[in-house]
């Protein structure tokens, strides 16, 4: 069965890697997309894999099903943004190389140095433990990392906050608009009256309507 | 299905091979259960629509057009594979299998009968939403593999409405999560054995006075740490009888309703509008794909509204049958699938029946009904839960001495805990509803305005 899990483990990594570098070297931007999301949903399939059944669900819950559809939204309602023919490299394309790579360094240095290899033994049969459940992580969220937790839910909400500020229309600059049946029923309120005048009235109404 | 094969071939084969045998067999059976009611719900679908509308529908294919699904399998199956030429072809290829593969994917957790669950996840709630979400990314696909607008502008309507309505679906279905203590879906039906209304609180005081096809044995609250005790069940302990789980299942069903794409929400593909939405470039069996996602879709989403709030295989007389042992269990599976079935084909039903009765709604209208009318009444629904939650189980020492609860029996609790978030889901509803009847502007303020521009 280890095997088994190993073999799987380098099928999944070998195709997150090949996503990612397709997601970056790909020309159409719809395409790139793609790329990513098979890469984000094969990150959950990973997570399944180290039986971290709460984190492998909520990663496609919020990469695949949130993240990606933001991202194509994006992509879709914007013009022009195919960019089949941009160039892909800037002529200072080593600066970008160096500074992700120092970063990465930076992160991936102490962790390699100071952690503890030794795995632990795994769980008697028969006896199966979720490592990561549900209810351990909602009870360090409110507990030990309740700081953290907070921090992110007030950034979230300034972001909701902000959102709405720039989307929102203000009360004079709002103006009704009608549905044609009550476009109709106004043509007729002002045609009963003075027949006459209401020809010239409605069509001026039209007029200024379109 | 492992330990049967194991008895069966447990000799000839390694272990791991018969497990892998076991799920493959699982995952078969499954899917062509599903498929198979899928034949069936076109049929009846199309039956019923035709009564209501005073027609006759397929009656010439085999008695009553039984198999008149099979003669439009064989059509999509002849029918030319029709690529538009400007069309992003492998995107164009894969959207069907995108938006298909996710909604096969929630059939595994789905509890069919006692003990009849293929993954008992202990995340399935979240888990079915997840992958949910995934066929809106091939709804994208198709809308802009097929270089259409209207395909597009399908797309876009589909994905606004599915992410839409997956709030208030995901928010009151965390009630029933707040209610049951934990998001593993094989436990649902256990946990709504019972009687109407009060659910599995009525325990039996002298264990050898109680029959015992009458009693089942349960821990009072799941997670608890209490002796099993006995308890008054005839399996009718549905959520749907509480007001927390019948207000829950409303804004449930019509969320569901919304991201199947029935009826009175069919706007992605509304044909009077816009042909027929992101599947307008698609033809033969590519189109069948979509359109068995579509029903399995909705079969599945019927199931979960059953197990979750109907009490899914939960019904009189499984349990009574399963105390019985032996192979008298088989048959409490027998019947508690049964059950299950008969709930799915009901809410099918009601889903034609809507199909029948209502108009097509605006976008506009769409949105408002998800945002201003069933978020609140979820959010408010989340609220009941917890109250509800917080009389039944918690002691005085928990409620820091304001409330003491401790002297009333199970079943009294629980009787407040009914009346307290009836009240407050009554009002509630109440209020919200007459808030949005309100009209925006009076009908002659808003004319004047119009006529002044």
């Amino acid at each position: 069965m280890n095997t088994f899990i190993t073999i799987l483990f380098v099928v999944f990594a070998v195709y997150i890697l090949v996503a990612a570098i397709m997601t970056v070297t790909v020309k159409n931007i719809v395409h790139a997309a793609l790329w990513l999301i098979s890469s984000f949903f094969t990150v959950g399939a990973l997570y399944l894999l180290m039986e971290a059944e709460f984190i492998g669900v909520a990663q496609v819950l919020i990469y695949v099903g949130a993240v990606s559809i933001l991202i194509l939204f994006a992509i879709m309602l914007t013009r022009d943004l195919e960019g089949t023919q941009n160039r892909q490299m800037t002529p200072r394309w080593w600066i970008a190389l160096i500074v992700p790579a120092a970063l990465f360094g930076l992160l991936i240095t102490p962790t390699v140095l100071t952690y503890q290899w030794q795995l632990p033994p795994p769980a008697p049969a028969g006896q199966s433990t979720p490592i990561a459940g549900a209810a351990q992580i909602g009870t360090a969220f409110v507990r030990e990392y309740l700081l953290p937790f907070q921090v992110a839910s007030v950034l979230l909400t300034v972001a909701l906050i902000g959102a709405v500020v720039i989307a929102f229309e203000e009360r004079e600059r709002r103006r009704y608009v009608p549905t044609l049946a009550e476009k109709v029923r106004q043509q007729q309120r002002v045609r009963r009256p003075d027949p006459a005048a209401s020809a010239m009235q409605s069509s001026e109404t039209a007029g200024s309507e379109t | 299905m492992t330990d049967i094969l194991r008895s069966l071939i447990g000799n000839a084969l390694p272990d791991w091979l018969i497990v892998l045998i076991a799920y493959l067999l699982v995952t078969v059976i499954v899917l062509l259960f599903a498929v198979g009611n899928f034949i069936m719900m076109v049929w009846a679908e199309r039956r019923v629509v035709a009564r209501m509308q005073d027609r006759l529908g397929p009656n010439r294919v085999g008695p009553a057009g039984l198999l008149q699904p099979i003669a439009d399998a064989v059509k999509m199956f002849t029918k030319e594979d029709i690529v538009p030429r400007t069309a992003d072809r492998w995107v164009h290829l894969l959207a069907p299998v995108v938006s298909l593969a996710p909604v096969a994917l929630m059939l595994a957790v789905i509890p069919w009968g006692r003990g009849w669950e293929p993954v008992d996840l202990h995340v399935a709630i979240l888990y079915i939403l997840a992958v949910s979400a995934v066929s809106g990314v091939g709804l994208m696909m198709a809308g802009w593999g097929s270089n259409n607008k209207f395909a597009l502008l399908g797309a876009m309507r589909a994905v606004a409405q599915l992410v839409s309505y997956e709030i208030p679906a995901v928010i009151s279905l965390l009630a029933i999560v707040i209610l049951v203590g934990g998001m593993s879906l094989a436990q649902l039906p256990y946990l709504q054995a019972g009687v109407p209304l009060l659910g599995a609180s009525i325990i039996c005081g002298d264990p050898s006075g109680c029959a015992s096809w009458l009693y089942s044995t349960t821990t009072l609250f799941p997670g608890s740490t209490q002796a099993p005790v006995q308890v008054l069940d005839v399996g009718l302990g549905w959520l749907v009888f509480t007001p927390v789980g019948l207000l829950g299942f409303a804004i449930f069903f019509i969320a569901a309703l919304a991201e199947g794409e029935r009826t009175p929400f069919d706007i992605p593909e509304a044909d009077s509008e816009i042909v027929a939405g992101y599947m307008t470039e698609y033809s033969g069996m590519k189109f069948a794909v979509f359109y068995i996602a579509q029903y399995i879709l909705n079969f599945t989403l019927a199931a979960l509204a059953a197990t979750a709030f109907l009490g899914g295989w939960q019904g009189p007389g499984v349990a009574a049958l399963a105390s019985m042992g032996g192979p008298w269990i088989h048959a409490a599976a027998a019947l508690s699938a049964i059950y299950l079935l008969a709930k799915i084909w009901v809410l099918f039903f009601v889903m034609i029946w809507l199909r029948g009765a209502f108009p097509r709604l605006r976008v506009d209208q769409l949105m408002d009904f998800a945002w201003k009318l069933l978020l609140p009444l979820a959010l408010v629904n989340i609220g009941s839960a917890a109250l509800v939650v917080s009389i039944t189980q918690w002691t005085g020492a928990q409620w820091g001495g304001l409330v003491n609860l401790d002297a009333l029996t199970t079943w009294q609790r629980q009787l407040i805990a009914v009346a307290v978030s009836a009240i407050i889901n009554g009002a509630a509803t109440y209020w919200i509803l007459s808030i949005n009847q309100r009209p925006v502007l009076e009908p002659e303020a808003r004319d004047e305005e119009w006529a002044a521009t």
